[in-house]
């Protein structure tokens, strides 16, 4: 089926500016097939496998001359490697002894491995070898491998959704994403928001769109138009800020010292959530107190000015902290992830508000901790008892599961804050995996029940004096802001890149403004609506 | 029965022989249609038209080369050593 010119397609948009291009499928690759046996004719394997050989041979030339200077010389180098006759002959001896030729080489490969072990800078060129015979295999299967995206030019690309290691090959010929499925907390549309590419998810239409198609992604109106030009593209509301200051604060969200380093760069008043597992991931022990206190030292004196929120670890079997046993979990969204370690890992924790206690007080800087998973009243009571114990911060918890926002006014007299993760509060709330392309629609901020739970929680929050912010995704986008403002919460955060436009559009309305927009979001029986008539009240405003 | 010429060189370049080097070697060598060897002093030799076995040498900097080429030619056997010995200066 070819689209029609001036065809709309209809998805969630990612960003606020909007872009012209030709469309650039790209396809899901698949998996290689693991080893295995051939059928018997040698001869055959082995010529399979020295056109294999030439065809990648002939893409490495391709590359090199594309690439010219030293990388021309590694991809030279690489591709007699590759041709190497001793290569040729070991994955021979393997075809011989019943493998297949993708196989054979693979195995080739491995037995020169041996001979490089234990020298560094042949290790590496082993990494090459790797990937040249998982290249060979690919061609000989027919399967292309990496996105092949072009560095020249400018392309809307669309697919299924992308992965990390898809969104790493991004080159700057990229200027506008559209995937069929994913969400608006997917990791493109992370990516594309703090890289700036204009972006159009879960736009199930899409899939019709051909090569070579011009179209207009247009975020703001959240969808793409089939030709569609510039001057179609809807216009995001321009906030014209009326006061210096934002109606509340808004902060910045960091995970990492150059987080912080550029989050101060930005207009953001201090950190609503430093996501500080990003300082285990990669660690293969458990790093000292000194050396945890260290790393939070400075993150805390390099971060904006205003308080600092820091979230205790937040890992679980699907984010795994290598020193920290977690077995393997059937559902590890609903697993034993964030505050739950402490049931194994009670004196993890403890170091970790130890070290963010010796931090606080050598950078000078106002600390508050929030525990991440929390569903009890008991647990919250658990976390703030551990963390008093501990340090002289302020301490709160994480609002991201239905259960514990049904019971804020428990919390009275307990804690000094909670800060909403909307983006797991909506997988909760709608039992829906926020990681699961398909269901991105149900990831919508602007899902009645998730703005109406919200209400709830702001307003509860308040009626027992506890200090309320978001800190999800969806406080990174200005109108859906001026709504959470308007619902009461206290404080916002978004990611560094955003932290700008929300601020305009909260210095661009007074609060009684923000409450009337919230009331119009609150009334609406679907996303769609509810977004519609805030943006329609907002550019009456 | 062709000759052999021998030569002895030190390799400068601060990876050792790796693979750029190697592949410079290689493509010289099949240039040349020459049966060529390299290896270290004492130890067996391998032959230079295989980049992957010339760096499973693991030679490092400072280490000594021995090259043996099957050809009767001086001339062109000293303008191969001396290009191979240009290789390996880093």
């Amino acid at each position: 089926m070819t689209l029609e010119s001036g065809t709309v397609l209809t998805g969630l948009g990612v960003g606020l500016k909007a872009v012209v291009a030709e469309v650039l499928r790209i396809r899901p690759h698949q998996d290689l097939p693991s080893a295995a046996k051939h059928l018997g004719d040698f001869q055959k394997e082995v010529e399979a496998l020295r056109a294999a050989i030439s065809n990648v041979a002939v893409g490495l030339d391709e590359l090199a001359l594309r690439a010219g200077g030293t990388s021309a010389e590694i991809l030279e180098a690489l591709k007699m490697m590759l041709e190497d006759e001793e290569l040729f002959e070991a994955a021979n001896l393997q075809i011989e002894a019943g493998w297949n030729a993708a196989t054979a080489i693979d195995l080739a490969v491995d037995e020169f491995g041996e001979l490089f072990a234990g020298d560094e800078a042949f290790e590496e060129r082993l990494v090459d070898l790797k990937d040249l015979a998982k290249r060979v295999a690919a061609d000989i299967f027919g399967i292309s491998l990496g996105l092949e995206i072009p560095t020249q030019g400018s392309f809307v690309i669309v697919g299924d959704d992308f992965s990390p290691a898809d969104t790493a090959q991004f080159t700057k010929a990229v200027v506008g994403v559209i995937t069929i499925k994913g969400g608006p907390t997917s990791h493109t549309a992370i990516i594309c928001r703090s890289r700036s590419i204009p972006a159009v998810v879960s736009c199930a239409g899409a899939k019709n769109l051909l090569d070579g198609q011009l179209v207009l992604v247009d975020p703001v109106g959240d969808r793409v138009v089939v030709d569609g030009k510039d001057s179609q593209a809807t216009t995001a509301i321009s906030f014209v800020p009326k006061s210096l200051d934002p109606i509340i604060p808004v902060r910045a969200n960091i995970g990492s010292l150059e987080d912080a380093i550029a989050a101060a760069a930005s207009s953001a008043s201090g950190v609503g959530l430093f996501r500080t597992e990003l300082l285990y991931l990669s660690e293969k022990y458990q790093p000292t107190r000194e050396k945890q206190t260290q790393s939070y030292t400075e993150i805390l004196k390099a971060a904006p000015e205003g308080p600092i929120v820091v979230r205790t670890i937040d890992a679980g079997s699907d984010k795994p902290v290598p020193f920290l046993e977690m077995p393997q979990e059937e559902n590890p969204a609903l697993g034993i992830r964030g505050f739950r370690l402490i049931q194994n890992h009670k004196d993890f924790i403890i170091d970790q508000l130890a070290s963010l206690e010796s931090a606080r007080k050598e950078s000078g800087r106002e600390v508050w901790v929030m525990a991440p998973m929390i569903s009890t009243t008991q647990e919250a009571l658990e976390f703030a008892e551990l963390a008093r114990a501990h340090g002289g911060y302020k301490v709160g918890i994480m609002v991201e599961t239905p259960s514990i926002a049904m019971t804020i006014k428990d919390l009275e007299g307990q804690l000094d804050f909670i800060s909403v993760g909307t983006n797991d509060l909506s997988q909760y709330l709608f039992a829906a995996d926020r990681m699961n392309a398909g269901l991105g629609a149900l990831m919508n901020p602007w899902q009645p029940a998730l703005i109406r739970i919200l209400e709830k929680i702001a307003s509860e929050s308040a009626e027992v004096g506890i200090s309320s912010g978001v800190c999800g995704e969806s406080a990174s986008d200005p109108a859906f802001a001026i709504v959470l403002a308007g619902l009461g919460f206290q404080s916002l955060s978004a990611s560094k890149s955003q932290v700008g436009a929300v601020r305009n559009a909260l210095s661009a309305v007074s609060l009684k403004q923000a409450r009337g927009v919230a009331q119009l979001a609150l009334a609406q029986t679907s996303a769609e609506a509810a977004k519609a008539v805030v943006l329609e009240e907002l550019s009456s405003l | 029965m062709p000759t052999t010429i021998k030569a002895n060189l030190i390799i400068q370049d601060p990876i050792g022989l790796h693979a750029r080097p190697a592949g410079q070697i290689v493509k010289l060598v099949k240039e040349s249609g020459l049966e060529v060897r390299i290896g270290k002093v004492g130890e067996e030799l391998v032959r230079a038209n295989s980049p992957l076995r010339m760096m499973a040498l693991k030679a490092k900097t400072g280490q000594e080369l021995v090259v043996e080429i099957d050809t009767e030619d001086q001339a062109l056997a000293d303008s191969i050593i001396h290009q191979i010995q240009d290789f390996i200066k880093g």
